[in-house]
């Protein structure tokens, strides 16, 4: 048994509840906003065949990118889980830092190396080398928790190394790499800057360009409706695939580590894939800059410099904090309490996570003039938007993490005389602890990459790394620009590292 | 039911359910259990996967309330009755299946977890003495995943007992433990239990389990309690055809009663409870078949051998195309077609088990009977 | 006590008086006699000095916001009159045109205006132009030795494929808005649709498009002047290979439009707001314009860069600046045909 029968206590429902409420704040928006012009004009907007045109386009990079994530980041985990791979560990780490990279300064690597790489398939390379350790991650942690017993049973009845992939294992991770996939999908959704540089035309240009060039928020807001019905798609899809089972192994006795598939002849061909992964995600951009530095000389304002790093490493983790409290509550009742309505609740934080980010951006500004005045591009309403944009990553951590931590600990307990609320503090929290971390890690390191939401909402003369990378980029300083995306480069990979050394580790010690 | 009891009596029951019914979904689980478990004992709950008894345990434990009926535990009313006490409260002890040490802890922060804080040193002491009760000496600095099942086991022993709980519930301890320690490791621990004079509820599908451990068995089918009683009682005197068949192994013959003696393919054999006259079953244990020499054996075909080490076990059929098996000790080789004359010990001094005959109706309870 | 109970309040203790804290700090919209906010369109690299000169000659403090021009103006309407922003500073008089529109700028004083000619103004003086820029080709001399200078050359079929445009741009949405004001819609739409049967490339800016011709990967462009002057300036004049194609007297895309000043109806601070926009048209910051960016400045006295024609020579099409705020109209036509979205 994984669930508590019982109601939810009302001491998680009414945060949880808060959350999700918060999170639906640009959707009031946009709705307000869309209906500005009135119904005629949304319905007018919404028929014309170039809309279906743009979703087209969108759909097709969302279905394009999502699928090659999934194949690239499942096949890694399973290189790095399942066979005898050299330096596993090393490699699980690694191909966990092209996550770092924001994914407008690698499009713009790209293109500036290789300027017909432009259009979709640009954009197609660009997303998925930046979203596939989404779907390694989770799938990396849900290949640990498989039972090997039932991977030695297949083998035992004939299957081979592939067949007992597929059949067996996989099956049994289905659930996390469809939470994986979901972010992708959310996150290709929503993506501006590679399909910008790419110059991709997906809907997300178009809405900026409605904000940018015509000032028309009705419109940007009836697109954005549009993209948005598409983000609860996808959520209803994954919550489908997901199913309601969960499954959750409680170990008993010495942990068992899982077989290897030996890989013999194929060890050295097998590391193709990954260092080419790891060469167009790091090497090629990093060449390129390190190019850009060197051809102009670098120009290094060191105080500006360490300012805007002080400004993005604090900003980011107080974000990070922000995000995983917020998280909390919701991921404890996705975890436990599994009905309709925690469900309904926990699909509706995810849907805001499918928006361009300037759509948050200029709904939270509408937000904050309105009803928020005092903190209005002030620290506390950026770090309510990073919330805002940021927690479903963390609420599939904790939710996963939780999940992991079996019900039995939590009621045995409470047999030994600890109230309910202590018991889950000091087992389940404690057990769960390490997961939950891992999704603040994800948080802090998408926060130090984002750009449109700072741009709006920033306190004057506060400037993060992604701010300034983008002020001298656009006038093309990029001798000024390159130590900046170094540092975001640099610093992004220190959370990113810790959350890749603690997912391979946890992937190799199963149960207590 | 209780109307005889004395006061006795009822202040020495430790644990006392009455009427316990609960329903999942449309799925009716208990319906109207009625347990006592007296101050000291040990009482195991059998009955086959599904029937209930865990239900009935966390019931007990708390983690579920019941839809009617009340628990109270040493004379407070911890369920029913519009007064629920929360589990923490209960002084209840959990011994789960899988032991469920936490992972996080040493064993013996494990064991000190439900210990009430006192000073440092009063809970090290109290950690080091349940540790040497269960024989493990020196082990508290291990870590969970250090040591072996039958170790965890104990540690989740220590740990409940640690919590000086009013009643330790044990769900299926020794399930999870390979065969040869199973014994052992269930022995020790029903002498230290014992010892410490501790009551216990075990809930178990084993038979071996519940007929050698506890004081009292309660036989559990289909949500409602079957009978209960010593486990010599409810061995030789099982109630019902289905608790017969539930409480050990059986070999089961057809015949007609009449006035207390039934007639069937091995002679006549006088019952041991009242059985009405007409169609009936008769259950013979296993080790009340054996080949005979004696005045009232039965010729019977032998149509198989299988020899188990202490024993064979002789199948055969009888005149009226019935089959049977007896065991006989060390080894027997008797060839195939053969006749040997078999005789039921005790049927004139002790009676056999006879009972009606199952209508069609009748549901025949699951899990392991016979041989 | 639990181990996560007081972590978890002390927590969110330390999240609600960060939050106090900085909140209390916060004075809302007190007027503070020396000092703006200020935002602007244009980059802080260029900005930046000029605020620092203005501040070291009048004493206001500047409190300055970077963003693009048109995301601004967004921000500026969403805000309404609850803007803490005293002053807008635009890239160009499309986004300065939407923000008065709203009904969101104050008239600027008469001597302001005055420093400035007319056509370069808001038609209702609600925004000063500051300096100006010519729509130019930019073309590569290798794969274009001989570049049209008029906009119908640009229809030739030899440039089939190889123009860049930045179909979002502010610069160039109010290019078409001239081109119809000039030639009427029809005829408008009428030289859209035949530069759309060219196959021009899109990019996502001029930088980008400017920097596709100087690879060769397209022949020509249409941005502003001073994008090469940048580009010229930042890797020296001989890594570049573009050039600049000044467009023929009248024509349509010759059009010199105007980066410009507004104050804000809601300014906290109306006098400091109206110094500053009067700072932009003084001498200094005219000259300024004139040698760091490239572009002209449009206060007569003061001379443009040596290595462009001076704005006298440039005859640009007739049009009313203001009427280049109807970009909503122009982005219509651009959909309709199929020049903005796909």
């Amino acid at each position: 048994m994984t669930t508590y029968r019982r109601r939810p206590p009302a001491l998680l429902l009414v945060p949880a509840a808060a959350v999700a409420g918060c999170t639906l704040i640009p959707l009031v928006y946009l709705a307000g906003r869309a209906l500005d012009r009135g119904w005629a004009f949304v319905i007018e907007e919404l028929i014309q065949p170039r809309t279906a045109a743009l979703v087209g386009r969108s759909l097709l990079l969302v279905v394009v990118v999502t699928a090659a994530c999934v194949v690239l980041g499942v096949g890694l985990a399973v290189l790095v889980s399942r066979t005898d791979v050299k330096a596993r560990r090393g490699l699980g780490v690694a191909l966990t830092l092209p996550l770092a990279m924001p994914s407008y300064l690698l499009a713009y690597l790209w293109v500036s190396v290789y300027p017909s790489i432009a259009g979709f398939w640009g954009a197609c390379l660009v997303l998925t080398l930046v979203s596939y350790p989404l779907v390694l991650l989770t799938t990396i942690a849900a290949l640990a928790r498989v039972d090997p017993a039932q991977e030695e049973v297949a083998r035992s009845l004939g299957l081979g190394g592939i067949a007992v992939l597929f059949r067996v294992t996989l099956r049994q991770a289905r659930a996390a790499i469809a939470a994986g996939a979901l972010l992708v999908a959310l996150y290709v959704l929503s993506d501006f800057g590679a399909v910008a540089a790419m110059r991709f035309e997906a809907f997300t240009w178009v809405i900026y360009g409605a904000y940018r060039s015509g000032f028309n928020p009705a419109r940007a807001a009836v697109l954005s409706l549009v993209l948005m019905a598409f983000a609860v798609a996808l959520v209803i899809a994954e919550s489908r695939a997901r199913g309601l089972a969960v499954s959750s192994r409680v170990g008993g006795g010495s942990p068992r580590p899982a077989p290897l598939n030996r890989l013999g002849a194929w060890s050295w061909p097998a590391l193709l894939v990954p260092a080419a992964v790891l060469i167009a995600a790091v090497v090629v951009p990093g060449v390129t800059l390190a190019d850009w530095l060197l051809t102009a000389g670098p120009r290094w304002d060191f105080a500006e410099w360490f300012g805007a790093l002080r400004s993005t490493a604090w900003l980011s983790a107080a974000a990070a904090l922000a995000a995983t409290l917020a998280a909390l509550p919701l991921g404890v009742l996705a975890a436990r309490y599994r009905d309709r309505a925690t469900r309904m609740m926990e699909s509706a934080s995810y849907v805001a996570h499918g928006l361009p980010a300037i759509v948050i951006a200029i709904s939270m500004v509408s937000v904050g003039v309105l009803l928020l005045r005092p903190i209005y591009q002030r620290e506390p309403l950026l770090i309510l938007a990073y919330t805002v944009l940021f927690v479903p990553l963390a609420i599939g951590s904790v939710r996963a993490a939780v999940e992991a931590a079996p019900i039995r600990l939590e009621e045995v307990a409470r047999s030994l005389g600890h109230p309910p609320l202590r018991a889950f503090g000091t087992v389940t929290a404690r057990v769960a602890l390490p997961g939950i971390a891992a999704g603040a890690a994800l948080v802090l390191l998408t926060c130090m990459k984002e750009l449109p939401v700072t741009l709006l909402l920033h306190p004057n003369g506060t400037d993060t790394l992604a701010t300034r990378l983008w002020s001298y980029s656009s006038v093309s300083d990029y001798a000024a620009a390159a130590p900046y995306a170094l540092a975001l480069l640099v610093f992004a990979a220190v959370p990113t590292a810790v959350l890749g050394m603690w997912s391979t580790r946890a992937g190799r010690v199963r149960g207590g | 039911m209780r109307a005889g009891f004395a006061v006795a009596d009822m202040i020495a029951t430790a644990v006392a359910a009455q009427g316990i019914s609960k329903s999942y979904g449309g799925n009716q689980v208990l319906s109207g259990v009625d347990l006592d478990l007296p101050e000291g004992t040990i009482t195991a709950v059998l009955g086959p996967s599904g029937c209930g008894k865990t239900t009935l345990l966390r019931i007990l434990a708390g983690f579920e309330d019941p839809d009617a009926g009340t628990v109270r535990i040493a004379g407070e009313t911890v369920a029913g009755e519009a007064a629920t006490v929360p589990v923490h409260r209960r002084r209840v002890g959990l011994m789960p299946q899988e032991g469920a040490l936490f992972p996080h802890l040493s064993v013996g922060e494990n064991v000190a977890f439900g210990v009430k804080r006192s000073t440092r040193g009063e809970a090290q002491a109290q950690v080091a003495h349940w540790l040497a009760v269960v024989g493990l000496d020196g082990l508290a600095d291990a870590r969970p995943h250090e040591i072996s099942g039958g170790q965890q086991q104990r540690v989740a022993l220590a740990r409940a007992l640690a919590a000086q709980p009013r009643v330790l519930l044990l769900d299926e301890p020794f399930a999870a433990l390979d065969a040869s320690l199973r014994v052992r490791v269930r022995e020790d621990i029903a002498v230290i239990l014992r010892d410490a004079g501790t009551t216990a509820l075990l809930v178990t599908h084993d038979q071996s389990e519940a007929l050698s451990l506890p004081d009292s068995v309660a036989l559990m089918i289909d949500g409602t309690i079957a009978q209960h009683g010593p486990p010599a009682d409810v061995y030789a005197r099982p109630t019902s055809l289905a608790n017969a068949r539930f409480i050990g192994a059986t070999v089961e013959l057809a015949g007609i009663a009449s006035s207390g003696i039934v007639h069937t393919a091995l002679g006549a054999l006088r019952a041991r409870l009242p059985v009405a006259d007409g169609a009936a079953v008769v259950v013979l244990r296993p080790e009340q078949l054996r080949l005979g020499a004696g005045p009232s054996t039965t010729p019977a075909r032998v149509t198989g051998c299988r020899f188990y080490g202490a024993d064979t076990v002789i199948h055969v059929e009888l005149s009226d195309g019935g089959r049977v098996q007896l065991r006989s000790p060390g080894e027997i080789s008797l060839a195939q077609g053969s006749i040997v004359d078999i005789e039921v010990i005790g049927s004139i001094e002790t009676g056999v088990l006879a009972y009606p005959s199952p209508t069609g109706r009748q549901r025949v309870a699951l899990g392991e009977s016979g041989g | 006590m639990s181990i996560l109970k007081p972590r978890l309040a002390g927590a969110f203790a330390a999240v609600a008086a960060m939050l106090a804290l900085t909140a209390c700090g916060a004075d809302s919209q007190t007027a503070d006699p020396d000092k703006i906010v200020l935002y602007s369109g244009r980059s802080e690299e260029l900005v930046g000095p000029l605020v620092k000169q203005f501040t070291a000659d009048t004493g206001i403090e500047v409190e300055t916001r970077y963003a693009s021009s048109g995301e601004m103006a967004a921000q500026l309407i969403t805000e309404g009159d609850k803007s803490p922003a005293d002053v807008f500073l635009s890239q160009d008089a499309g986004a300065l045109g939407a923000v008065s529109k709203a009904g969101m700028l104050a008239p600027i004083d008469a001597a302001t205006l005055q420093a400035v000619p007319g056509q370069f103004s808001a038609a209702d003086g609600t925004w000063v132009g500051v300096s100006g820029r010519a729509r130019v080709v930019v073309y590569n001399p290798t794969l274009a030795p001989d570049p049209p200078d008029t906009i119908d050359g640009l229809l030739a079929p030899e440039w089939k494929g190889q123009i860049g445009f930045a179909p979002s741009n502010a610069s160039w949405q109010s290019f078409v808005t001239g081109l119809r004001v000039v030639r009427g819609e029809d005829a408008a739409a009428q030289w859209l649709r035949a530069f759309k049967a060219q196959d021009p490339q899109a990019f996502e800016n001029n930088v980008a498009v400017r920097d596709a011709v100087d690879s060769g990967q397209v022949a020509l462009n249409l941005v502003n002047h001073y994008y090469l002057y940048e580009l010229i300036h930042a890797k020296g004049a001989d890594a570049v290979t573009a050039q600049n194609m000044f467009m023929a007297p009248g024509d349509p895309g010759g059009l010199i439009n105007v980066a410009g000043v507004g104050v804000l109806r809601s300014a906290p601070n109306p006098e400091g707001a109206q110094a500053f926009a009067g700072y932009l048209v003084g001498e200094s910051a005219q000259q300024y314009f004139a040698g760091e960016t490239s572009e002209y400045p449009l206060v007569t006295g003061v001379a443009s860069s040596a290595e462009m024609p001076p704005l006298s020579d440039l005859q640009p099409p007739a049009v009313d600046l203001s009427q280049l705020d109807d970009i909503e109209a122009t982005q219509e036509l651009l959909v309709e045909t199929g020049l903005l979205t796909n």
